[in-house]
């Protein structure tokens, strides 16, 4: 029997500490079987649930983009499941089941500027994303790629490295922000998303805008991506909400006749204009 | 298939033996009606009360049911396999249910093993209703006192016998050898249906919710009908057709197990993000999740309204909430915005 309740046996290869207030870490999996290996076939957006024995399971965006040979989830300190999460080391054993969901639309970018918005560590799928459209043969079919990234404060940004290098990328207009300053070096800007995403102002001519966030920052963002000329079927959010089964059983994720696990996690704009604002 | 007669004393013994071989569940008499139960021998079986005071929709979808267990090393493991069991006398508004909730576990995306597995073991014999109870409306929602849907035998009180209706090959070979049903057989069950079927004063007009609903997210209709409701989920608990769960985990003495348990919309808790954010925060958006849910999601999702008409959810209710009402207050309000 095909039980998609069981998860699949995984091991933490790594943990890395994303922020300075130590409350996101990174979480890098590897395959304990080769046959789930091989069966995990994923695309950018989708996410899993993680599962600890006796404490329960809790979904998450998959951080890893398909190439990677690790599969990557960066999680906040925020309840029961994360906080055991947090306290287990590399060489641990956790459970994993998914992928679940749609994922961004990959078929509609070929020949068409991408433009991505994110803030705080929902950052997690786009930077999957984002590293997912950076291999040479995806790249070339796509036009200017533009990333707006914001978080709290410098020292909230994940993936601090990776970020350094992608600053580098001629391949890819990255803009990072952070909401306030408290002093510091920073040479970046200073601003909430929707702001800088109006001062960075990309074209809405034959692009597609990702969205991912917080849903203060999905209400503020919509405004200027319309001041912006982006029309609601060029606009597409990953959306979270409480979830308990991932395959549109338990009810939980609902917005209005849409289950985000099932029909999601990412939604055109046009579609929700449709839906009641359940997220 | 062939209609059969079957005496009250052949039922008996024909319960007497699937009691031998497999689980029976019946209704049983409780201290103000019926309810569930598994019964030992025919005698136990009360069909004396209109309905019975729970539905049946735990017997593809227990309250509380282990979905996998640990082993000492931390995997996963799947729990056995269910009992074959025989559900009985269940009526047509709650056999109508199993089929919403067969066709949301098993046909819509992914199917869910566990009720799957007992759907596999499960044999449904229906009993008609020939009396209705004040919150009965099963006729508004398209079924009928006598309707056989879902069933693998609708059986028919005529008096002094039942008439066995076979719905299904595993149906038809249960009753297989019985006296073949005569003319005067189906004439009375015309008769009874067609008496219990003007008793039913319960009615809604379900027309046209389909295309004026998905309209009123945002009205402050909603507000009003909720204002009684004191979201204590006693409405979704006893719905035929809710199948919400929430999944958890226990330990006991070191042995780890995952459960799903039933769970309710109308709690605040079922749609709050761990990040404090809750977007059903209000009570009014949880009943209208509810409403909306029985008489358009399911239509989207499944082609079909999920009510059935069984009338749990109005006794049962402590604020006196009616859906019966809600409908009609719905209505005329598009009624209203139309004019």
């Amino acid at each position: 029997m095909n039980n998609p309740y069981i998860p699949i046996q995984m091991r933490i290869e790594r943990v890395t500490v994303e922020n300075d207030a130590r409350d996101l870490k990174t979480f890098d999996l590897a395959f304990v079987n080769e046959s789930d290996r091989e069966n995990f076939k994923f695309i950018p957006g989708q996410f899993a649930f993680l599962s600890i024995p006796g404490v329960g399971e809790a979904p998450f965006g998959i951080a890893s983009a398909p190439h990677e040979p690790v599969i990557k989830f960066t999680v906040k300190r925020v309840g029961v499941f994360t906080t055991a999460l947090h306290e287990m080391e590399a060489g641990a054993g956790l459970g994993m089941r998914g992928p679940w969901g749609n994922s961004y639309p990959f078929e509609i970018m070929p020949g068409r500027d991408v433009v991505i918005v994110s803030g705080g560590f929902s950052f997690t799928t786009l930077r999957a994303t984002i590293a997912h459209l950076l291999l040479p043969e995806n790249r070339r079919n796509l036009g200017k790629i533009t990333a707006i990234y914001g978080a709290r404060s410098p020292g909230e940004l994940l993936y601090k490295d990776e970020i350094r290098q992608w600053e580098q990328n001629p391949d890819l207009h990255l803009v990072l922000c952070v909401d306030r300053l408290n002093g510091g070096d920073w040479p970046q800007k200073e601003g909430l998303v929707p702001n800088v995403l109006r001062e960075v102002g990309p074209k809405a001519d034959n692009a597609v805008a990702l969205v991912c966030g917080p849903p203060i920052m999905i209400k503020y963002t919509h405004p200027v991506l319309k001041e912006l000329g982006f029309k609601p079927d060029q606009v597409y959010l990953s959306l979270e909400n409480r979830m308990k089964c991932g395959i549109g059983k338990c009810g939980h994720c609902n917005i209005g006749p849409k289950y985000v696990c099932k029909d999601g996690p990412v939604f055109s704009y046009a579609q929700l204009l449709n839906l009641p604002a359940e997220y | 298939m062939k209609n059969r007669i079957i005496s009250r004393d052949e039922l008996a013994q024909l319960i007497d033996r699937l009691v031998e071989r497999v689980d029976v569940y019946a209704p049983v008499r409780e201290k103000n009606g019926a309810n569930w139960g598994k019964v030992g021998s025919a005698n136990e079986i009360y069909l004396e009360a209109v309905n019975t005071h729970e539905p049946a929709k735990g017997f593809l979808f227990p309250r509380c049911e282990m979905i996998l267990k640990f082993d000492q090393s931390g995997n996963a493991v799947e729990p056995g396999l269910p009992q074959e069991q025989v559900v009985f006398g269940i009526r047509p508004c709650d056999a109508r249910a199993l089929m919403v909730l067969e066709r949301f576990f098993t046909s819509e995306g992914k199917t869910d093993p566990y009720v799957q597995a007992r759907l596999e073991k499960m044999t449904i014999i229906g009993v008609a209703c020939n009396r209705t109870a004040p919150a009965c409306f099963c006729l508004a929602l398209g079924n009928s006192p006598h309707s056989s849907e879902g069933m693998d035998v609708l059986l028919t009180d005529l008096g002094d016998v039942f008439l066995a209706e076979p719905r299904s090959e595993k149906g038809e070979k249960l009753i297989a050898g019985l006296a073949e049903a005569e003319v005067k057989h189906l004439e009375r069950r015309t008769e009874l249906k067609e008496r219990v079927e003007s008793e039913i004063t319960g009615r809604i007009d379900t027309t046209r919710l389909k295309e004026n609903l998905p309209k009123m997210f945002d009205d402050p209709v909603w507000e009003r009908l909720s204002l009684p409701c004191i979201n204590c989920g006693a409405c979704t608990f006893l719905c035929p057709t809710c199948h919400c769960f929430d999944v958890t985990d226990e330990t006991v003495r070191g042995n780890s197990a995952r459960y799903r348990v039933w769970d309710s919309c109308q709690f605040a808790l079922y749609s709050r993000h761990a990040s404090g954010h809750n977007p059903r925060f209000n009570p009014a958006f949880r009943y209208r999740n509810r409403v909306m849910d029985k008489f358009y999601y399911t239509t989207e999702q499944m082609g079909l309204i999920s009510c059935v008409g069984c009338g749990r959810c109005i006794t049962v209710c402590p604020a006196g909430i009616d859906i019966r009402q809600t409908v009609a207050t719905l209505l005329s309000f598009i009624d209203s915005t139309e004019r």
